[in-house]
């Protein structure tokens, strides 16, 4: 899901773009009230092998507490706010079970109130985006498995400048992509309240919930733009991801700007931590292979599913930058 | 080149291949005529205007660990001289200069396809042969070739790595590092305040293995990726302890690379900081810990940084990092002068684990001091150990018995280099004023002092006579020709040394005959007394002695009083011991070899302390090799003084003696 900035009005263009896995508001311009609605249900998600593992995931619905024609993803949508939005999230929590929902956006400060939703209820949550960066969202609960289950998605708080990540100019840039980084075991997502967490063991390692080959789509971006990635770590594991052929510029932390940016090949995104990092495509791309320039976890993590074989098939947390 | 030890699981294959005549396991090369016994050992390829080239062979070998084991490995060969495509682990250190095209010929003798990646390098890298893979262009299995070049845009450190098959390559050891230095010169890292001290430029690459997967590909067995667990944890290839030998070990045919960092305290004469490369090339991010020190870091990724400073810092998978160090020794500790302020802890409160310990026995730096009994010491010469590992500490045991694994140590050896103290003197001509050997060993105003030796003479003598009836010989020189004063007169002890009865040439040096008749004092015109230093260790080189003193006009008290002129003369000699007889006995034993200039010698030396240090001769054996002379070095202080018409006589006093140098 590559996008350029939205700049939209009204209800209408929202569930729009909620249906593109984008949900957000404001005319840019202005900060205004922005309402969205969010249903916690189980789901499942495609995966190269096939596998069809069962998850838990948020998705958008018209009407507050109605989640009948929720389906879950895996990450949950992009919400996609600007700077000053006043925002209210009604989450819904249409787990199985009785289990409580509790939802957090490490980063933000929410309206004094309640976070939890009781099985079936809504709770609505309040805040000002008032920082811009690249947050996290998620559900902690039932001590983490909710988290581990695939209750979790991107927030992009956009500067009140178009087309800069941040009010300084240094995170300009001409394209994005939100890089959702998690791992799943099967195992666990089968029997997530009984599974001993001792045996933890992921198995898929993904990026916006796919994992190579399904990623091959890539990440598109033009001779001398610069490209913005920003990464979110939603997994269990501080994530080293690797660049073949570039330097990224990290800029930001934690929806900071760090005091010292500077130019990496591989870069540590600690668990429940984001990151910014720009890309400057050369103007004369030559990856080194056509099908890019190669984004991949370099702790090994790419290959798919339990794999009792002399030689595994390339999978994993990969996807490619295409010039 | 001759053959090495093998480890110890290869001992077999080594016999089977011994009887039938074939080729056995080489030495790990990659290392050129004349490397450094530590720091980073560059293979530079071969260069031709300005493209330089090494040829790589993707290839099975062997690795031993420190507990035994002996573990399949893939790694990347150099197929040049002097290796000729022997394994080695990891592949060799590629260094290249910024500006030169980089060529990286690889011959893949693996069993699957197989390629190299170039990690951080914004050149476009073009391949030629081969086919295309997943992240580059691979050459076949069994023998498939393909080449790389790039430019060599930007200074740093990299890493260059398999991009085939990475989860099972890159661990099974396809992995070397890439050394870039920048245009301004081999001595800097990256821009002009990169400055290092090229006699300290450390690599320290990081990585680990699962030996169940290692077996598994050496066996063709099937292997659950995701059960990876590492059980080894290396640096440039070795497990601790195996990690401290040096480059090029005889106990390591395959794993050429040492990791010990081995540094000097700052000085006004040498400010540079030592470099220190780091680059994990395992699948674990390494929190890696430089014990008791700060390092700064330069720069990440072959790009410089805003330079932070750590005694923690994870270097994180297919990451580099680049740490200047200075060591500054700001307090000038020492036990003599400048002792701690607080008492030190009793040796019953502390645990030497395994009897076996880098400590000293001092905290001072330099010194050595006594261990418990039963501890055996790995210390040289008093230099300071600190253990630099992964502070995952399950990374710093060998198949998780620790010590062990990702853990090398730095050795702070002492400014200017390892130093002691003489351990006995030895007066061969004159007599004791005052002090012992321990006034030498810190330049602290206390003096080991010596006059000329004295005695009388009897009977009377005639201004012809040329013998000489002395009470005593003891302390005058027992061979060789010497002078001795009577009254005004000089004369030459020519015969009967070590006698009572001298033959003499007389009016010696400008002086008059004269009878002299009854009993009278007869005095030496010189002092002659050796130090001997002990427990040299074997294969200490750049030796210097140091030595401080001074000669006072009286011969008895501890005060000096001032000479004001014909300042007596003073050589420094050290003893030759291929020059019999062994261990230069007496002061005119033709052992003693003066000490070279500079500072030119013999130096007038009066009341005030003059300070020299010389270095040794470049030819003779000045470390007794053997015997009761093992590890000694004998060193004479001669000093002498003649003032016509009215000889004066004089003492000398050494204040401070120490020999430097640089330890195995």
């Amino acid at each position: 899901m590559s996008t350029t900035p939205s700049r939209r009005v009204g209800g209408l263009l929202v569930l729009l773009l909620a249906t593109a896995g984008l949900v957000g508001t404001g005319s840019g311009a202005e900060a205004a009230p922005v309402t969205v609605n969010l249903c916690a249900t189980q789901g499942s998600l495609s995966l190269p092998g096939p596998a069809t593992p069962t998850i838990w995931g948020f998705s958008t619905t018209a009407t507050s507490g109605d989640c009948g024609a929720a389906t879950a993803t895996l990450p949950g949508p992009v919400l996609n706010f600007d700077q000053g939005d006043v925002v209210t999230l009604n989450v819904t929590n249409a787990l199985p079970g009785t289990r409580s929902l509790h939802f957090e956006i490490p980063g933000i400060t929410f309206d004094p109130g309640p976070v939890e939703a009781a099985s079936g209820a809504t709770v609505a949550v309040t805040f000002t985006a008032s920082a811009p960066g690249t947050y996290l969202y998620q559900s902690s609960g039932d001590a983490g498995r909710q988290t581990a289950m695939g209750l979790y998605g991107a927030m992009v708080v956009n500067s009140s400048t178009p087309n800069q990540a941040y009010g300084d100019a240094t995170t300009a840039y001409a394209v994005q992509k939100v890089l959702v980084l998690s791992a799943l075991d099967p195992d666990f997502n089968a029997a997530p309240d009984s599974f001993d967490l001792n045996d933890y063991t992921a198995t898929y390692w993904m990026i916006n919930g796919q994992s190579y080959p399904d990623t091959a789509g890539g990440i598109n971006a033009a001779p001398n733009q610069r490209l913005l990635l920003r990464y979110v770590n939603a997994g269990f594991d501080n994530t080293t991801m690797a660049l073949l052929g570039l330097h990224e510029h990290v800029v930001a932390r934690d929806a900071r700007l760090v005091p010292h940016a500077f130019d990496a090949a591989a870069e540590t995104i600690p668990a429940g931590a984001t990151e910014d990092a720009i890309v400057t495509m050369p103007a004369s791309p030559a990856p080194p292979v056509a099908a890019g320039y190669a984004l991949y976890n370099r702790q090994l993590h790419l290959t798919n599913g339990v794999l009792n074989t002399p030689t595994p098939a390339a999978g994993g947390m990969l996807t490619f930058i295409h010039p | 080149m001759a053959k090495r030890t093998p480890p110890l699981g290869l001992a077999v294959a080594l016999v089977a291949a011994t009887a039938l005549t074939v080729a056995v396991q080489q030495d790990a090369g990659a290392l050129p005529a004349g490397f450094p016994k530590t720091g980073m050992v560059c293979t530079p390829g071969s260069l031709a205007g300005g493209a330089r080239t090494f040829n790589l062979i993707a290839k099975t070998g062997h690795i031993a660990t420190p507990d035994g084991n002996s573990v399949f490995m893939w790694s990347y060969a150099n197929a040049d001289a002097p290796d000729n495509g022997a394994f080695q682990s990891p592949g060799p250190v590629l260094c290249a200069n910024q500006g030169e095209t980089v060529t990286v010929n690889l011959t893949n003798t693996l069993s699957e396809p197989s390629s190299v990646i170039f990690p951080g390098q914004d050149s476009p890298v073009t391949a030629s042969g081969g086919s295309a893979g997943l992240l580059t262009q691979e050459a076949g299995a069994s023998g498939g070739t393909v080449s790389y070049s790039f430019q060599a845009s930007e200074p740093g450190t990299y890493l260059y790595e398999s991009g085939s098959d990475p989860a099972k390559q890159d661990e099974m050891g396809l992995y070397g590092a890439l050394v870039i230095r920048p245009s301004i010169g081999a001595n800097y890292a990256y821009g002009a305040d990169t400055q290092f001290n090229p006699a300290h430029e450390y690599l320290l690459m990081l990585a680990d293995i699962d030996p169940a997967l290692h077996h598994a590909v050496e066996t063709g067995a099937t292997y659950d990726f995701n059960a990876l667990r590492d059980r080894y944890f290396t640096i440039n290839g070795r497990s601790f302890p195996d990690t401290i030998q040096d480059n090029g070990s005889a106990l390591l045919p395959t794993q050429p690379y040492g990791s010990l960092v081995r540094i000097q305290p700052n000085t006004p004469a040498s400010t540079l900081p030592s470099l220190v490369r780091m680059i994990n090339v395992g699948s674990s991010n390494h929190p890696f810990h430089p014990h008791g020190n700060h390092t700064t870091q330069i720069a990440q990724d072959g790009r410089t940084v805003a330079r932070t400073e750590h005694f923690g810092e994870t270097i994180g998978s297919g990451q580099t990092e680049d740490f200047l160090l200075r060591w500054e020794d700001q307090d000038h500790w020492n036990p003599a002068n400048n002792p701690f302020p607080v008492t030190q802890p009793n040796y019953r409160n502390l645990t030497f684990k395994d009897g076996n310990t880098f400590y000293s026995g001092s905290p001072y730096l330099g010194y050595k001091g006594t261990l418990p009994t039963g501890t055996v010491s790995q210390n040289i010469c008093g230099e300071w150990y600190f253990p630099w590992h992964s502070h995952a500490l399950n990374e710093f045991t060998n198949f998780d018995e620790g010590f062990g694994g990702m853990g090398t140590l730095l050795r702070v050896d002492p400014p200017g280099g390892c130093f002691t103290v003489a351990a006995s003197t030895s007066i061969v001509g004159g007599t004791l004023v005052g002090g012992n050997v321990s006034a030498l060993a810190a330049a602290d105003g206390s003096y080991y002092q010596v006059g000329p030796k004295t005695t009388n003479k009897t009977g009377n003598m005639t201004s012809g006579a040329t013998t000489m009836t002395v009470a005593s010989a003891s302390g005058f020189p027992t061979t060789g020709q010497y002078y001795v004063r009577v009254q005004n007169e000089v004369m030459r002890v020519t015969g009967g040394q070590g006698t009572t009865t001298w033959t003499v040439a007389r009016a010696q040096l400008g002086t008059a005959a004269a009878a002299h008749n009854g009993t009278l004092p007869v005095s030496a015109l010189a002092t002659d007394w050796t130090a001997t230093f002990s427990g040299l260790p074997a294969g200490a080189t750049n030796l210097k002695v140091t030595y401080t003193g001074r000669n006072c006009g009286n011969t008895t008290g501890t005060g000096c009083t001032a000479i004001a002129s014909n300042l007596p003369q003073q050589t420094v000699s050290v003893c030759n011991f291929a020059v019999a007889p062994v261990g230069c006995p007496a002061a005119t034993s033709p052992g003693w070899t003066t000490l070279p200039a500079p500072p030119a010698q013999p130096q007038a030396v009066g009341s005030t302390d003059v300070a020299s240090t010389w270095s040794l001769p470049t030819s003779g054996t000045f470390v007794g090799a053997s015997g009761s002379y093992k590890g000694q070095v004998k060193v004479l202080v001669h000093n002498q003084r003649w003032t016509a018409p009215n000889p004066t006589p004089f003492s000398t006093g050494g204040n401070f003696m120490q020999l430097v140098y640089d330890a195995p």
